[in-house]
């Protein structure tokens, strides 16, 4: 995969501690959440990625009432340092 | 209060926190529940920072009795639920009434009843309002519309409850506790006063009694007489309602929380097309504004009561108007939020059937 198709973000999603409000699927702006088909064990229909299209805005974690059900990571650049060890390894 | 220019972006829940500890709180006792968890989640990260304590209690009914030996403390503690802690919490708040402890109760509603769901609804109105407990007792119920006054009523919220050695209940829902919207902060911490009653584990206050049980008719009776006199008083001084374009409004709509704000742009709506609507918005449901819905009931034709609950505002209202002015109800209720088109078009549809009234020449109506 090259630089530009990598996404900028991901999120990692705890269907344990989703209530299927459903937020933050109506938040994300690239519409790369829905609800899933499944149940979790509260018997919910919990949020799923899509798995691929995530900016990393951070907007479902915002929109999210559940204190760790949605948690956003962000690519960062690698600094050239970093860059070295890699080519290292 | 005095405010700093600095403005910080953040979620109704998180003003509650950020409010209870510039008030001077320093204990939080709750248990998680959506769509209050990060109230939960906001005291535990900040109250250590400020050396207060927050503790995750094994239910609402302990969360509940915790506040109450906190207060017996003279420190200011706070809970948050929403609808079915609340519910748990009621033997407690009742405790709390009768032993006259000062404490501040959060609720942001959900739809109920039951497990219901957690989206936003009004449905908490009776049993916060109207003391969801037993006994002969009132709890002073705040009504925030916005984050800013999510963080304004919960700083008044501490001064109510310590000047009336009651609970206080900041009464919201799902939507201002998830909305995020910018909030200015006081440029001061409040130190709370010492209270003379509180058992503070010291010599000096050994003899310092706090209990609701009277076991004797009349020491009780008493004690009631002495409540009742409080909540009298309350009425008299703390009553308050945001009245906006009502002075020659001949409709008036009346609805609190985020109804507030949708009624808003319902009576924008009925201004741009030359219909004179108003909107009363109680900001303190108890005790309820009764003066200014009194006052308006003299010029109003008819008064529209919107909810997000099936009719326990519209109880007060009927109770404070008996029948001087005619009422509709609109109410919404699941979690369904009405949009300001829905109402305008209801009230727009409905209006017209309370004419004002037509007195012969030189008759006054009488109200």
């Amino acid at each position: 995969m090259t630089k530009a198709e990598m996404d900028r973000g991901l999120v990692e999603l705890n269907s344990e501690e989703c209530k299927g409000c459903g937020l933050c699927v109506e938040a994300c702006p690239p519409h790369v959440l829905r609800l899933s088909e499944s149940l979790n064990r509260y018997g919910v229909h919990p949020v799923s990625y899509d798995g691929a299209g995530c900016t990393g805005c951070g907007i479902c974690f915002f929109v999210c009432p559940e204190p760790g059900a949605i948690t956003v990571l962000r690519a960062a650049a690698l600094k050239p340092e970093d860059s070295a060890v890699e080519a290292a390894a | 209060m005095e405010r700093v220019v600095a403005k910080q972006l953040i979620k109704g829940n998180e003003a509650i926190v950020k409010a209870a500890i510039l008030a001077g709180c320093r204990a939080f006792y709750g248990y998680p529940i959506t769509p209050a968890s990060e109230i939960a989640e906001a005291a535990a990260l900040y109250l250590p920072q400020v050396g207060g304590t927050f503790l995750q209690a094994e239910s609402e009914v302990a969360a509940i009795n915790m506040v109450y030996g906190a207060a017996a403390a003279g420190v200011r503690a706070m809970t948050a639920s929403s609808g079915p802690g609340l519910s748990l919490m009621q033997e407690g708040i009742s405790y709390l009434a009768g032993a006259e402890l000062p404490c501040v109760i959060a609720d942001i509603m959900r739809g109920g009843p039951g497990l219901g769901n957690i989206a936003p609804e009004q449905g908490d109105y009776h049993q916060m309002v109207h003391g969801g407990g037993h006994g002969n007792y009132r709890t002073l119920v705040l009504a925030p519309s916005s984050v800013q006054e999510m963080f304004d009523l919960t700083w008044l919220a501490f001064r109510l409850a310590d000047d009336y050695r009651n609970p206080v209940v900041v009464l919201a829902d799902g939507y201002i506790g998830q909305m995020m919207e910018p909030v200015e902060f006081p440029n001061q911490v409040v130190q709370p006063p010492r209270k003379p009653w509180a058992v503070e584990g010291t010599a000096a206050t050994r003899r310092n009694l706090i209990t609701s049980i009277y076991l004797e008719p009349d020491a009780l009776e008493e004690h009631i007489r002495h409540l009742e006199a409080k909540y009298r008083r309350a009425e008299q001084h703390e009553a308050r309602a945001e009245l906006w374009r009502t002075e020659d409004a001949d409709v008036v709509l009346v609805g609190y929380g985020i109804v507030g704000r949708i009624l808003k742009a319902v009576v924008e709506q009925a201004r741009a097309e030359g219909l004179a609507w108003g909107l009363l918005r109680p900001i303190t449901l108890y005790p309820f504004p009764v003066a200014p819905l009194l006052q308006l009931s003299q010029q109003a034709r008819a008064f529209f009561v919107v909810e997000l609950s099936t009719g326990q505002l519209l109880d007060d209202v009927r109770l404070t108007l008996q029948g001087r002015t005619p009422i509709e109800f609109y109410g919404r209720a699941g979690g369904n939020v009405p949009t300001a088109e829905e109402v305008f078009e209801f009230v727009r549809e409905h209006a017209p059937r309370f004419a004002p009234v037509a007195l012969p020449e030189g008759r006054v109506a009488l109200v």
